[in-house]
């Protein structure tokens, strides 16, 4: 395995202004929560659904997590196959380069994937297996690309994998394809994976602007419309920081202007589209957007109306990954929910900056894990609602504050003007459950009041 | 009979899990314990995503959070932090180290450290233990009871100076194995407890995940067989195991203690349980229940009613191995054809078992199962079925797609009526279908 160089990365996973100084926050024993390297390539790479991901390393890693996110796809679902060499005592003794060769051969032989990306995970990566030149090998041998994905579980976080995966993808797929000549120049959109079929809800949007999509990097993607990447006009980082440095670098190797944006709430959704046409540098798209905007947005707030009415002055602690918070924020104003508290453990300076913009002076901010933590901030401000990530749920549900999930396995999709109108419905359905008046009220013979013949 | 494996070299859509997530489990049936997994932080992230999942509680866990110097350097260091801020700031009553693949391969020795780390801090009254569980080996199954065994080492050192022992014969211990859904392990310490027995279950997930809504959060664990009454477990006169996989505890006492044990490989259908309680009856002297007389008419009569439904089916079952032997024997008395038994690894009672046993996947569930009515796995093989267009019965572990999954009883007369009437009704349904798209129009 190359040296993970692990300065450098670290500072771009975090975002790349993020003074070199700071580093990521080296994860706390006995404090630390959240996943490793392995899962943040994961997260990256497989929505791309019809290729075949090899778990390269004992059973756990493939085992625990496979099939655990909410990211779907419209048709292949190769990519939701479990394939792991599940390495035992002999070959981590004498090495698993000749069943991981067997492996990408046997995928390849049965499935005919037209790639096959090859994790790498700690073990592998500890006893020095030589996963690039396997890859190389299997690659040149069977004709199709065999990808090494070097991002073993013990380089750092879930942030410093997704940065991982895409640099897998800049030095082996994109650029490695031309596309079909009919499609017209459109815009990659970078870190947006399709959970709950957000994906879709944009496209839909972009497809009413006559925006077109070149690549999708990679909610609900073909490896092959990856290769074609460098042929967009336009980049567009959905609110993810990890793959910024993608994005920068496609701009220095092929000249495509990129901008960071989002799609939740009513607003960021407006500006991105907005964003996008400018860049296209295309007038009539221009227009087409603005009547777009203009129609959907007058539109939503008929159709919020009455959600707002209940949501308005609600109070919210939200903890999600601390690059979506901002944008989440900004959709939650727009309900009239105010956000009391907010998890900053994994935002930037830069994250920071645009939290601080949205968010009023008696915000909290939570710096780090811990359940503990969030919920005495949902207590001290006296919090309506907690939103948070799946891991969250139960501790939320335990206590019996309403919680709305925003992460990976959720199954609601909350991006683009319909996005917001679902979540809007429901924060109300969830705070106007009835299950709260009954679980807080005691059984009749827990309130000693004296039985009236 | 036979055991069979085919030949692929790739596992493609795992049934097995890894043994560490097994060790996490045990632990969240002690009360206030951490299980601490000593390894990168995705490993101990990985299972308690998992868990949460499945059970749909907040599930305990930490981590040392090694990362690559770490593990090249000194991996006990980041151990040694752990410990100190788990027992600082929350102070368990447990802890369970467990080792991972990534301790194991780079020849990490955290028992000596533990050993020295209890010395230098003079740490009585807890449990402290720890376990090595790398994942290139068994699945949860084996994970769970060799940190069952390892907890139960670690208690009779514990007492083992406090002179001799007195025995309660009126005192069993059940050792409950992995398989079992909290909802299981309550109805066996029902069972035990209606002859007259005290029932000590180590560990009790009956009472941690089985969803009260008591306590608020804690992130110890809550709920569980508090450290006093598994000191006291020691005491009982028998030890029941259920599973294969718990006799390796059972003997453990045994050995150390002199306790008797019995058993059970399986707890489901009518045959194990009849087994089950007239052993309980032998050994109490006292008569069986008349509401388990009554719940084995009920048990016979549903079988009897759903008997149509079965007829002609086949089944594949994709498992860990205890759970395997135990659901085959339940779908041998409803007279179905059990087309392929697929286990997530090799032990003596899969090896043992009378039907053929192939140890893989749920890709191998697919190939061998073709054309089965029903399928039988966790929730990783839903898709499998959808596609050989069998009907499909979430069991084991992970259940995803089924809300009280982790209450559904499947020992005793009323589990096996529970579980007949499910496959039953899920068979009903999926003929159903059928007939409708076949439904001619003119
Ligand atoms: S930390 Fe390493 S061994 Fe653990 S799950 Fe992640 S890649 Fe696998």
């Amino acid at each position: 395995m190359d040296p993970i160089r692990k300065d450098e990365f670290d500072s771009e996973a975090c975002g790349s202004k993020a003074p070199k100084s700071k580093p990521c926050p080296r994860p706390k024993p006995g404090e630390a929560a959240g996943g490793c390297s392995f899962d943040g390539a994961q997260i990256t790479l497989l929505p791309i659904m019809d290729a075949a991901h090899l778990v390269h390393g004992p059973i756990a890693c493939a085992g625990n997590s496979w099939e655990s996110r909410g990211t779907l796809s419209s048709g292949p679902s190769l990519s939701q196959y479990g394939f792991a060499t599940d390495l035992n005592d002999s070959d981590i003794i004498f090495g698993g380069e000749k069943k991981l060769k067997e492996s990408i051969d046997y995928i390849a032989g049965r499935f005919a994937p037209p790639a096959i990306f090859v994790y790498s995970t700690c073990v592998t990566a500890l006893i020095g297996e030589d996963m690039d030149a396997v890859c190389k090998e299997a690659g040149d041998r069977l004709g199709i690309p065999v990808i090494p994905v070097n991002s073993p579980g013990f380089v750092g976080s879930k942030n410093l994998g997704n940065r991982l995966a895409g640099d897998a993808l800049l030095q082996y797929v994109i650029g490695t394809g031309e596309p079909e000549p009919e499609l017209p120049p459109g815009v990659n959109l970078i870190g947006e994976y399709n959970i709950a079929g957000e994906m879709w809800d944009i496209e839909k949007l972009m497809n009413s602007a006559g925006i077109a999509v070149t690549s999708r990097i990679t909610g609900d993607a073909r490896y092959k419309e990856i290769t074609w990447a460098h042929r967009a006009k336009v980049n567009m980082v959905v609110c993810s920081r990890a793959l910024l440095g993608l994005a920068k670098e496609m701009e220095s190797r092929y000249g495509i202007p990129y901008f960071e944006g989002s799609f939740y709430g009513a607003k960021e959704t407006t500006y991105s589209l907005r964003q996008m046409a400018y860049l296209m540098n295309d007038r009539d798209m221009e227009r087409r957007v603005d009547r777009l905007t203009e129609r959907e947005e007058s539109r939503l707030t008929q159709d919020l109306r009455p959600y707002r009415k209940i949501l308005k002055g609600k109070r919210a602690v939200l903890y999600t990954g601390g690059v979506k918070s901002w944008s989440v924020i900004s959709a939650l104003k727009e309900l009239g929910v105010q956000v009391v508290g907010v998890g900053t453990n994994k935002s930037t300076e830069d994250d920071v900056r645009r939290i601080a913009d949205r968010v009023g002076d008696d915000t909290e901010y939570i710096p780090e894990g811990g359940a503990t933590r969030i919920l005495k901030t949902v207590r001290e401000r006296k919090a309506d609602i907690m939103i948070a990530g799946g891991r969250n749920m139960y501790v939320a549900m335990k206590e019996q504050i309403p919680f709305i999930d925003i992460n990976q396995e959720r199954h609601k999709a909350y991006a683009g003007y319909e996005g917001l109108l679902r979540l809007a419905k429901e924060l109300t359905y969830s705070l106007a459950n009835p299950i709260w008046k009954l679980a807080s009220s005691p059984a009749p013979w827990d309130k000693e009041v004296p039985y009236d013949r | 009979m036979t055991v069979n494996r085919r030949n692929k070299p790739a596992s493609v859509n795992p049934i097995k899990i890894g043994q560490s997530l097994g060790a996490v489990l045990a632990l969240q049936g002690c009360y206030r314990a951490m299980p601490l997994i000593h390894g990168s932080q995705g490993c101990s992230a990985f299972p308690k995503a998992l868990l949460t999942r499945h059970f749909r509680e907040p599930i305990a866990v930490q981590t040392s959070a090694l990362q690559e110097m770490d593990v090249i350097f000194d991996a006990n260091r980041n151990l040694e932090e752990a410990l100190n801020i788990v027992l600082s700031k929350h102070r368990p009553d447990i802890i369970g180290i467990i080792g991972t693949e990534l301790t194991d391969v780079a020849g990490v020795d955290y028992a000596t450290m533990l050993k020295s780390y209890k010395r230098e801090r003079n740490m009585r009254g807890g449990l402290a233990f720890s376990v090595v569980l790398p994942d290139f080996r068994g699945s949860i199954e084996s994970g769970f009871s060799a940190t069952v065994e390892a907890m139960i080492d670690e208690m009779i050192q514990q007492v083992g100076h406090r002179g001799s022992r007195t025995v309660n014969t009126r005192q069993i211990t059940l050792l409950p194995g992995s398989f079992l859904t909290p909802a299981d392990v309550m109805e066996l310490k029902e069972m035990i407890s209606a002859f007259g027995f005290e029932v000590i279950a180590v560990p009790d997930i009956s009472t941690s995940l089985s969803g009260h809504l008591l306590t608020g959060f804690s992130p110890l664990t809550r709920g569980g067989v508090p450290l006093d009454s598994m000191l006291q477990s020691l005491q009982s006169g028998l030890t029941i195991a259920v599973g294969a996989s718990m006799e390796r505890p059972a003997r453990r006492l045994h050995n150390a203690l002199g306790t008797p044990y019995k058993v059970f490989n399986g707890a489901m259908g009518l045959k194990a349980t009849d087994e089950m309680l007239h052993f309980l009856h032998q050994i109490s002297g006292e008569p069986v229940p008349l509401r388990y007389c009554w719940q084995r008419e009920n048990l016979l009569d549903s079988m009897l009613d759903a008997h149509f439904q079965f007829a002609g089916m086949s089944v594949v079952s994709a498992l860990e191995p205890d759970h395997l032997y135990s659901i085959s024997a339940w779908l041998e008395e409803l007279g179905v054809e059990q087309k392929a038994l697929i286990a997530s690894y090799e032990t003596p009672v899969v090896a043992g078992m009378e039907r053929e046993v192939w140890i893989g996947d749920m890709d191998d569930a697919e190939v061998l199962g073709g054309g089965a009515d029903l399928w039988i796995s966790n929730s990783h093989g839903i898709a499998g079925a959808q596609r050989i267009g069998a009907a499909f019965m979430p069991a084991g572990f992970p259940v995803w797609n089924e809300l009280g999954a982790y209450m559904s009883v499947s020992v005793g007369y009323r589990g096996a009526m529970e579980w007949s009437n499910k496959a039953g009704n899920l068979l009903m349904q999926r003929e159903a279908k059928h007939r409708e798209s076949s439904v001619r129009h003119r």
